[in-house]
């Protein structure tokens, strides 16, 4: 990060500043945790239950507005869970599998639309909750869960037996398996969203007018991707988990 | 950048009751309105689809009753005119009789008129004869 702080000496006006690794602590107890993305993510969370509220407090048979809006987002989620899961499975696991790709969405784009750095705190600075990575690898354990919870609650102990399926030989890689899951879903979303930022900020840094725009416009694009993807992925993981690597539960 | 904190676990514990309350302040009652619509629609559609075959069976009902009703207004109408002919041909058969006896009975009286004039004239011959006869022989010849 020296590279960057030396160009920022570059630029005398405080348009634009990188900080990469700094956090605004908050202590609890022996531990800290990281407030600016609580910040935001409370931010993230009060607006999607404000929509929530919004579309439900005056439901009417022809929908209208916020209502509307928001079924909407409900038949796109369905329909995700539906494409991953199949007809008979997916209605638990609307609520996760949504809430995921509700909460990184909005997460990314407030990280790519708000101006957060406007407000500025003692340490840190505000950015989307997906720019830390406590926070993916949060939701990625949370998939790795859910998608253990699925096999276990349909088979059993029986799940176990997706490991040694088709030939034993595999065993290592299945299980290597429930390790990289997880870390290339956190990884992927961490990755995307912090170059995204450092991109757009480096850009805004050299430039300030007009040239990050295109870059910005991407990011904006994939920021939705992202949340797209993992939320099919989580659906994918769970199908998985719960139909086992043979070919023998096929006849649905 | 990779510092692992207590954000991870409350991060995660958070996510949980957003998961928790969103389902149950969007995911239920919207799928709920969702499903009721559905419902609503479906419902609906299978309402008007009763109705439409209640109308159509109604439809062919009411064209079987009409077609039912011309058929009897043609067979009445045939009847009519069957009626109506019959009672043309009685007068018209009444009429020609009358007419035949009429001619008869003016064909008799004729024959009957004209047989009193031949008597007639048969006794004027008579008389005519004896008078030729008289005036021929002489008035005093003459015995009957």
């Amino acid at each position: 990060m020296e590279i960057l702080n030396s160009l920022s000496v570059f630029n005398s006006f405080p348009l634009a500043e990188l900080e990469v690794g700094q956090h605004f602590y908050w202590e609890i107890g022996n531990y800290s945790i990281h407030g600016q993305v609580f910040l935001t993510s409370w931010f993230v969370i009060g607006l999607l239950v404000l929509a929530s509220l919004a579309a439900i407090i005056n439901v009417q048979k022809v929908p209208r507005g916020m209502q509307n809006m928001m079924e909407y987002a409900l038949e796109f989620i369905r329909d995700l869970a539906k494409s991953q899961l199949g007809e008979k499975e997916y209605r638990p696991w609307v609520p996760f599998i949504g809430t995921l790709f509700l909460f990184i969405f909005v997460s990314n784009w407030s990280g790519a639309l708000l101006p957060w750095k406007i407000i500025s705190l003692p340490e840190g600075e505000l950015a989307a909750p997906t720019n830390d990575i406590n926070t993916t690898v949060a939701l990625a354990l949370l998939t790795s869960i859910a998608y253990f919870y699925a096999g276990f609650k349909k088979k059993g102990l029986g799940y176990f037996a997706k490991y040694i399926e088709p030939t034993p030989v595999l065993l290592p890689i299945a299980i290597l398996e429930d390790f990289t899951k997880p870390l290339s879903l956190s990884f992927r979303l961490f990755g995307n969203i912090l170059a995204d930022e450092l991109v757009v900020a480096v850009l805004v840094l050299l430039v300030p007018l007009f040239v990050p725009l295109p870059v910005m416009a991407l990011g904006l694009f994939t920021s939705a991707i992202q949340a797209l993807v993992f939320a099919t992925l989580a659906g994918a993981y769970i199908h998985e988990a719960l139909e086992g690597h043979g070919d023998e539960e096929h006849e649905e | 950048m990779f510092d692992f904190d207590l954000t991870l676990p409350l991060m995660a514990l958070q996510f949980l009751l957003l998961v928790a309350l969103l389902n149950a302040i969007f995911y239920k009652p919207l799928t709920k309105v969702l499903e009721d619509r559905d419902d609503y629609i479906l419902k609906n559609e299978k309402e008007a689809r009763e109705r439409l075959a209640k109308a159509e069976e109604l439809a062919t009902k009411y064209e079987q009753q009409l077609a039912e009703a011309r058929k009897q207004s043609v067979e009445v109408i045939a009847k009519a005119q069957a009626e109506a002919k019959k009672i043309a041909d009685a007068e018209i058969a009444g009429a020609q009789q009358e007419a035949i006896a009429q001619r008869e009975k003016a064909t008799e009286e004729i024959a009957s008129q004209k047989q009193a004039a031949m008597q007639a004239l048969e006794q004027q011959v008579d008389a005519l004869s004896r008078q030729i006869w008289e005036k021929l022989v002489g008035p005093g010849l003459i015995r009957y």
